[in-house]
């Protein structure tokens, strides 16, 4: 099977890695300069045309601009392989497939898969989520091996969203960690953060056992402990008051205007956007987060 | 050319049981049992407790009784039993389509609505005399649509709101000079002996929809099937049944729809050239209702779910069918038939050649969405199944964006809002059931609630969400055009004049006003 890997960064190589260890042949599809180990083309368009299956890994906010270049079609069967969403009215990376190509077979991926540790050959799983069994088969088939595990799920939302928080929630937890808060304090944020975005995944229609497996708890619990992280590395930044990437604002600010729109609150986001944008300090975010109304039932 | 195709019974049959054979084939000696025992068993009960009168003849009762033998022989037996019901099935749903009866028909329709729906012989319907185009607005791309049903089968998807679509539509199709379309109508309807006549050579199939098993489901989905591989274009109502609350569907039901894109595959896998079949969703605006006030009650009472299908509504009474035809012909442009633009069966539209179109603009091959890079057709039901639903999503944004506005919708609107105003703590239903003192509003404040909603359809529909057929006049002209349209019609209040005040029927108010939810404008209505 050939693989188009669109993005030649860090994660688009460990996919690479994977797709290889699998079995199958991945081709890069780049900008700028070749990747180094792997076959790779700067046309989108016809590495997309030519391949059985196209994994997207650029940031978020380049989704778009990718899918417009690499115009999949209809035949095309299309995984985002990135965490997070597009900051704008409708935000979906999947949805960005569809809107701007004629492609409609599309998938996310998302699960606890290090991209430092996938480039050791450190054992990984992930979970594909598509409306359309075959895309998860495919995908399945291609990144399956001995040194990944992937399962399916048709929970394409949930998965989306799980991906999306986690991207965020790792920033939470490089900053508790950073600020040189306990055990305890993980355990919290790992159970109130995904409570928190699986409100909002149950107004959207996802399932709740999404939050609960691979995409959320496992995503966030190795997300949120690997130095590498590009997550928990920015909350390290922003403990030690260092400049974090501009795009990690944008992500928190698409995931609280989704959460608005539905009408679910998300404290824990809010106290990030907050400290993102200087507005709290992170230690004072905890106080006020510890000091919310107590609770009787935890949901 | 695709057109009404007009089979024998026999040879539709034998096309069917053929089908059913291959469908029998992927059954385990287990599944056929559950099938066959599933259809048996519900039939049965029908037969038990008197309710499936037309079905009570000995050939069917002997087809039955064969069948309970059959479950308990072996699995040839089982086989035979199952197709020999599907045969009995498709006589009863295939009707011969007369194009001498469709020629004389739509001549006199709907002049001779009144008759039609009501007349004891099919003799009595001679005699026109109404002038349709200026009671029935026909709109859309007509010509496109004229163009494109010559090469292409089209499956039009309207709206249902009444029992009179189906000859409405037929009427409209006649009138944009589009060609006949087969449909699915309710063995109720046939009850009308002159309804039936005609209904039955006008390309109307008949559907039961007291069968719900499987067995019967399916035949209809084959003959379904069936009738777009043949290139017969097709009618039906993506809803279902008629919308109870008077709400624009926006959630359809997938099993027909499922069908059109099944034949396409077999077409293209038999290298049938002309077998494309592109979708034409249909939005249907009344002003007036016939079975409103039924319908409502049924939405409120939380009745009218699929498996209850009201069979002694306003339809079954011959005057009121008069009464409301008379009605609506003599009231200038109250009814509007709009075809909106083609889609292909994946949703996305077409040009005027009939070649599918990309988010871009530009045309896009779309038989690559179901063949693999060497053209040959892969079959996938679940793949399928989301393409259907993505086609039922994209008619569902069609309904909205053809939806039109009229002054009943508006002022249903406005005085349903403005009574949950006065009354915030009562919920739908008891808003329902208010007396009449307690229902009654201010005149200038109806009047001033229509002016912002005036306001608001209009700038909806200069972004092209909506689209509206107003009266001259603000909101005075708009309120005087409701009341004469509500007035003398139903048996309830609709709304009328009391002085400086109106009083409002809540149960039609929340009916007609329930056409414009969906646009966000409950909250520019109240100051």
């Amino acid at each position: 099977m050939k693989v188009a890997i669109l993005g030649s960064g860090t994660w688009g190589r460990a996919l690479a890695t994977l797709v290889a260890e699998a079995g199958h042949r991945p081709h890069i599809g780049y900008r700028g300069r070749p990747p180094g180990g792997f076959p790779g083309s700067p046309n989108l368009s016809g590495l997309v045309r030519d391949a059985d299956l196209v994994l997207v890994a650029v940031h978020a906010g380049a989704v778009r601009e990718v899918i417009r270049s690499a115009k999949p079609g209809p035949r095309e069967q299309v995984v985002i392989a990135t965490r997070g969403l597009e900051s704008g009215e409708s935000g979906w990376l999947s949805d960005i497939v569809t809107a701007e190509s004629a492609c409609v077979q599309v998938g996310a991926l998302a699960g606890p898969a290090i991209a430092a540790e996938i480039m050791k050959r450190q054992p990984s799983a992930q979970i594909v989520a598509s409306e359309f069994d075959a895309v998860c088969q495919r995908t399945q088939e291609a990144l399956h091996s001995a040194s990944c595990r992937v399962y399916t799920s048709s929970d394409l939302r949930g998965v989306e969203l799980a991906g999306a928080c986690v991207a965020v929630y790792a920033v939470i937890m490089g900053l508790a960690d950073a600020m040189g808060q306990g055990v305890s304090v993980r355990g919290v944020v790992i159970t109130r953060s995904l409570a928190e975005a699986g409100r909002l995944g149950a107004a959207l229609g996802a399932q709740a056992s999404t939050f609960a497996g691979l995409a959320g708890v496992g995503d966030l619990v190795a997300a949120g402990s690997h130095p590498e992280h590009p997550g928990y590395a920015a909350g390290a930044a922003l403990a030690r008051n260092e400049p974090v990437p501009d795009t990690l604002a944008a992500e928190v600010g698409a995931l609280l205007t989704l959460s608005q729109r539905h009408g679910v609150d998300m404290p824990i986001l809010q106290a990030l956007a907050a400290i993102i944008a200087g507005k709290l300090r992170p230690r004072l975010a905890i106080d006020m987060l510890m000091r919310r109304e107590a609770k009787q039932t935890e949901r | 050319m695709s057109g009404i195709v007009s089979p024998s019974t026999a040879d539709i049959a034998s096309a069917l049981k053929q089908r059913a054979t291959m469908r029998l084939r992927a059954l385990s000696d287990d599944a056929l049992h559950a099938y066959l025992a599933d259809a048996l068993y519900q039939e049965r009960r029908r037969v038990e407790r008197g309710k499936a009168e037309d079905d009570g003849q000995p050939a069917y009762i002997a087809l039955l009784d064969e069948a309970a033998r059959a479950i308990r022989a072996d699995r040839g037996r089982m086989q035979r039993a199952v197709l020999a019901l599907v045969g009995h099935y498709v006589a009863e749903i295939h009707n011969r389509f007369s194009e001498r009866t469709y020629n004389f028909a739509t001549r006199f329709l709907p002049g001779a609505l009144t008759r039609l729906l009501t007349a004891a012989q099919p003799t009595q319907l001679l005699g026109a005399d109404f002038d349709p185009a200026s009671r029935l607005m026909v709109q859309g791309p007509l010509e496109q649509l004229r163009a494109l049903s010559q090469n292409h089968t089209l499956l039009i998807a309207p709206t249902h709101l009444s029992n009179l679509d189906s000859p409405l539509i037929g009427y409209g199709l006649y009138a944009a000079n589009l060609p006949p379309c087969i449909y699915g109508a309710g063995l109720n309807l046939f009850t009308n002996p002159a309804m039936s006549f005609f209904m039955s050579r006008l390309g109307a199939y008949t559907v039961d929809r007291r069968k719900s098993h499987g067995l019967y489901k399916d035949t209809l989905k084959d003959y379904s099937v069936e009738s777009f591989r043949r290139g017969a274009h097709s009618l039906f109502f993506p809803g279902g049944t008629r919308s109870r609350s008077g709400l624009i569907e926006t959630k359809l039901k997938k099993g027909l729809l499922g069908t059109p894109i099944q034949a396409w595959q077999e077409n293209l896998a038999a290298g049938k050239k002309d077998g494309e079949i592109l979708v034409v969703p249909c939005t249907l605006t009344f002003a007036l209702v016939l079975e409103a006030e039924t319908l409502i009650e049924d939405a409120l009472a939380e009745a009218g779910k699929s498996r209850y299908i009201i069979t002694d509504d306003e339809f079954s009474e011959a005057r009121t069918v008069a009464s409301f035809a008379r009605r609506v012909l003599s009231l200038d442009a109250s009814t509007y038939i709009r075809f909106g633009a083609p889609l292909d069966l994946l949703g996305n539209p077409v040009d005027a050649e009939g070649r599918s179109r990309g988010p871009d603009g530009e045309p896009i091959d779309r038989t690559e969405y179901v063949t693999d890079r060497d053209g040959n057709v892969i079959r996938d039901d679940q793949r399928d199944r989301v393409y259907t639903a993505r086609l039922a999503s994209a008619i569902a944004a069609a309904y909205k964006k053809d939806n039109i506005a009229l002054s009943t919708h508006v002022a249903g609107f406005v005085t349903w809002e403005l009574l949950k105003a006065q009354w915030p703590r009562l919920d739908t239903f008891q808003l329902a059931v208010l007396r009449p003192e307690e229902r009654r509003l201010e005149r200038a404040a109806v009047l001033a609630g229509i002016d912002r909603a005036i306001a608001g359809i209009r700038r909806r529909a200069e972004a092209g969400e909506i689209r509206e057929a107003l009266p001259e006049g603000g909101a005075e002209g708009l309120l005087e055009d409701a009341l004469f349209r509500f007035s003398g019609y139903h048996k309830r209040t609709a709304l009328r004049q009391l002085g400086e005040e109106l009083e409002v029927g809540p149960r039609l108010s929340l009916y007609y006003g329930n056409r414009l939810r969906g646009y966000g404008l409950e909250k520019e209505i109240l100051a």
